[in-house]
């Protein structure tokens, strides 16, 4: 393309082909707009307090800690594509662990800017650190997630410095080889703290003694929730990857990834959703039978209040669960693109509905006699800060895409050589 | 989060906890002062060139790795993996030791048998008293014209081979001229001199992975090709002239053409 319609070429890697820079700008202006509203919004949240939003005392977990368990578990695509490359050495998908990186980091860093935005007072978020709680499964969710966005900037400065300018500064290209070195034992690292805060999330509600429907037993402190979370993010995590590459290749026309990246990724996604599937039906069955009789609850009681209806229980396991491991796991859909697609949007809508329910529905049910069903909106403003969360994701990714190499092509040298 | 602080007990759940999380952290920062460490390592044992060398080849498309061999007509297809660096090849007896058979169209620059051409676009022309002359080949001249500035370094300096060892600008562009050889710079000329730098190598010089012989009017045919198909129009099929010669100052002839790509391809540019 010539540079008068290109005149970022010089940052694009040579031999990329990418949309003229007006084009460019284009897309981005309305996800620029949606953020600097997302901005505006927090902004008011942080300067005036949560009465911005519609939480209150009874219903404390609203939109945003539903988003930010979403965004998490759909970020874990990151670290398992990294534990699967570096670690069980799943060379085929390297091409896509760029993106994977850009991924989780938008997800992570996303989440952790809406739950400052939630807890407010920034000024002292260091106390958390300083005085920790270490009896609070919060605490343990902090530490960890914060040490793997560490982690996830840190892996990210690699294919920062992949730019082509960057890669221009000897020291710059010389530390990124560097690095690149040492990127398996942040991978290990990121796995092993991945593991943890993705199960405390889960644990944190399986904790909740006063809140039966959330209330689960488990192995020593862990209650099942813990181990449920792990099993969902790690099975949703590269079905979400290969529905954000799907989306970058419908938008840029190109196709950036072989099938067989997305074969993969879909059997992997599609064998641990089976796993999840059977563990979360057995653990379902056990809370139904055992843990809510007893403490006082018959097993449809949560299910009563509408639109909580037991609709959602079977959606969660069957459409959303049972069905979507099929899809990516049978030969005959998991070959065609449209049916691997399909299944991989089921996948993370199902676990959007866990979460959603985990966060929303346990609140909303009334546990004392005295206690009636609450009701929830969002305000516009948690509206827009998610939004602007969103907003955010899409424009670091698009950025990375035009300027980064996010997905590479094993490009091997040519070993058969021919006398002819 | 340390004894001295209120709130920590001397607990299992706390001390375990507390060890894991400082474990993981210490992990993470080892990890970045070990880069840097080697970062510095690197760069006082004056490997940092080659390794940003390496780094820049492992860039370029596979159409511009192409071996020496195959441009000399020896084998029909191989793409290099040794970063042009022919003195380290393996392969190299075996495949030099074959006919060549380079092409036989006429080429469309000038080039000289007593030069030795490096991939970048330079030539070396060993002098009578132990210095080697580094000159840009007349497809980059051609190319460029006459530049706008010349960045040289300072006699005395020392360059690194396949290191950068000048910069020039054209029409705005940054040129990066790679260095065919290692040593110091004993003087340098300029677009005038018909030369840029004499270099005094750090030793006897092992030049085997510069071009000579019919591997010249090979490479120089296929950079002929891949300069054509690069400033051709955007809606233009693919077409080569067959015959004629390079014309110069082709930069200001041809403004509008993707001269990022172009000069990023000729000197080997990421």
């Amino acid at each position: 393309m010539s540079e008068t319609l290109l005149i970022d070429r010089r940052w694009i890697a040579r031999g990329a082909e990418r949309a003229s820079t007006a084009r460019f700008l284009l897309w981005l202006a309305p996800w620029v707009f949606l953020l600097l509203l997302g901005i505006y919004a927090a902004g008011l949240c942080l300067y005036y307090g949560l009465n911005q939003t519609n939480m209150d005392n009874r219903f404390a977990f609203g939109m945003w800690i539903f988003a930010d368990l979403a965004i998490i578990a759909m970020g874990a695509g990151a670290f398992f594509t990294g534990f699967l490359v570096y670690i069980l050495k799943q060379e085929d998908l390297k091409p896509v662990l760029n993106s994977a990186v850009v991924v989780g980091l938008t997800c992570y860093s996303g989440a952790v800017a809406v739950l400052m935005v939630d807890v407010g007072q920034p000024l002292r978020a260091w106390f958390t650190f300083w005085y920790p709680n270490t009896h609070s499964m919060l605490t343990e969710v902090t530490f960890c997630i914060s040490c793997y966005l560490l982690v996830l900037v840190l892996e990210y400065i690699p294919v920062l410095l992949r730019n082509r300018q960057l890669h221009k500064i000897p020291s710059f290209l010389v530390f990124e080889h560097q690095f690149h070195k040492l990127v398996p034992v942040l991978a290990g690292v990121g796995a092993f703290l991945s593991f943890f805060h993705q199960g405390s999330l889960g644990g944190l509600y399986g904790v909740l003694r006063g809140r039966p429907f959330a209330y689960r037993q488990g192995f020593a402190i862990w209650p099942s929730t813990f181990f449920l979370f792990v099993l969902s993010a790690v099975a949703v995590g590269p079905s979400f990857l290969m529905l954000v590459t799907a989306a970058a290749e419908k938008v840029t026309g190109r196709r950036l990834v072989q099938p067989s990246v997305f074969r993969k990724l879909g059997f992997i996604s599609g064998v641990l959703l089976a796993v999840y599937v059977a563990a979360k039906a057995i653990d379902t069955y056990v809370w139904l039978n055992i843990t809510s009789p007893a403490v006082g609850f018959g097993p449809w009681d949560f299910y009563s209040y509408k639109p909580f209806s037991s609709g959602l229980l079977f959606a969660a396991i069957v459409p959303l669960g049972l069905l979507p491991a099929l899809l990516l796991i049978m030969p005959f859909t998991a070959r065609k693109r449209g049916w691997l697609l399909c299944g991989a949007a089921l996948a993370c809508g199902g676990v959007l509905l866990n979460r959603f329910v985990l966060t929303v529905q346990t609140l909303a049910l009334p546990t004392l006699s005295f206690d009636e069903f609450l009701q929830y909106t969002p305000s516009w403003q948690e509206v827009a800060t998610f939004g602007g969360v969103i907003a955010y994701g899409v424009i670091v990714y698009s950025l990375s895409y035009r300027y980064l190499p996010l997905f590479e092509s094993s490009k091997g040298a040519d070993k058969n050589v021919s006398l002819d | 989060m340390f004894p001295w602080i209120d709130g920590f007990h001397w607990t299992a759940t706390h001390i375990i906890f507390l060890s894991l999380f400082f474990s993981a952290v210490l992990v993470i920062l080892s990890t970045v002062v070990s880069a840097i460490w080697h970062v510095f390592s690197d760069f006082r044992a004056h490997r940092a060139a080659e390794m940003c060398w390496h780094g820049n080849f492992e860039e370029l498309p596979e159409g511009e790795r192409r071996c020496r061999h195959q441009l000399a007509g020896r084998v029909a297809s191989r793409t290099c993996d040794n970063a042009f660096d022919c003195r380290s090849c393996v392969n190299y007896p075996r495949f030099a030791s074959l006919p060549a058979n380079a092409p036989t169209k006429s080429v469309a620059v000038k080039y000289s048998d007593k030069l030795l051409y490096h991939r970048g676009h330079t030539w070396v022309r060993p002098e009578w008293d132990g210095t080697y002359s580094v000159g840009l080949d007349e497809f980059a001249t051609h190319l460029i014209g006459r530049p706008d500035s010349v960045k040289l370094p300072s006699p005395c300096d020392d360059i690194e081979g396949e290191g950068i060892a000048w910069r020039m600008t054209k029409n705005g562009h940054e040129i990066r001229v790679r260095s065919p050889l290692s040593g110091t710079v004993i003087s340098t000329g300029g677009p005038d001199s018909g030369w840029y730098l004499k270099i005094l190598p750090y030793g006897p010089p092992n030049l085997r992975h510069l071009l000579s012989g019919p591997e010249v009017p090979g490479w120089l045919a296929a950079e002929t090709d891949r300069l054509q198909l690069q400033i051709s129009a955007p809606r233009a099929g693919p077409c080569l002239a067959d015959g004629g010669t390079l014309m110069p100052d082709l930069m200001d002839a041809e403004p509008k053409a993707d001269w990022d790509t172009v000069l990023a391809s000729t000197f080997l540019d990421s």
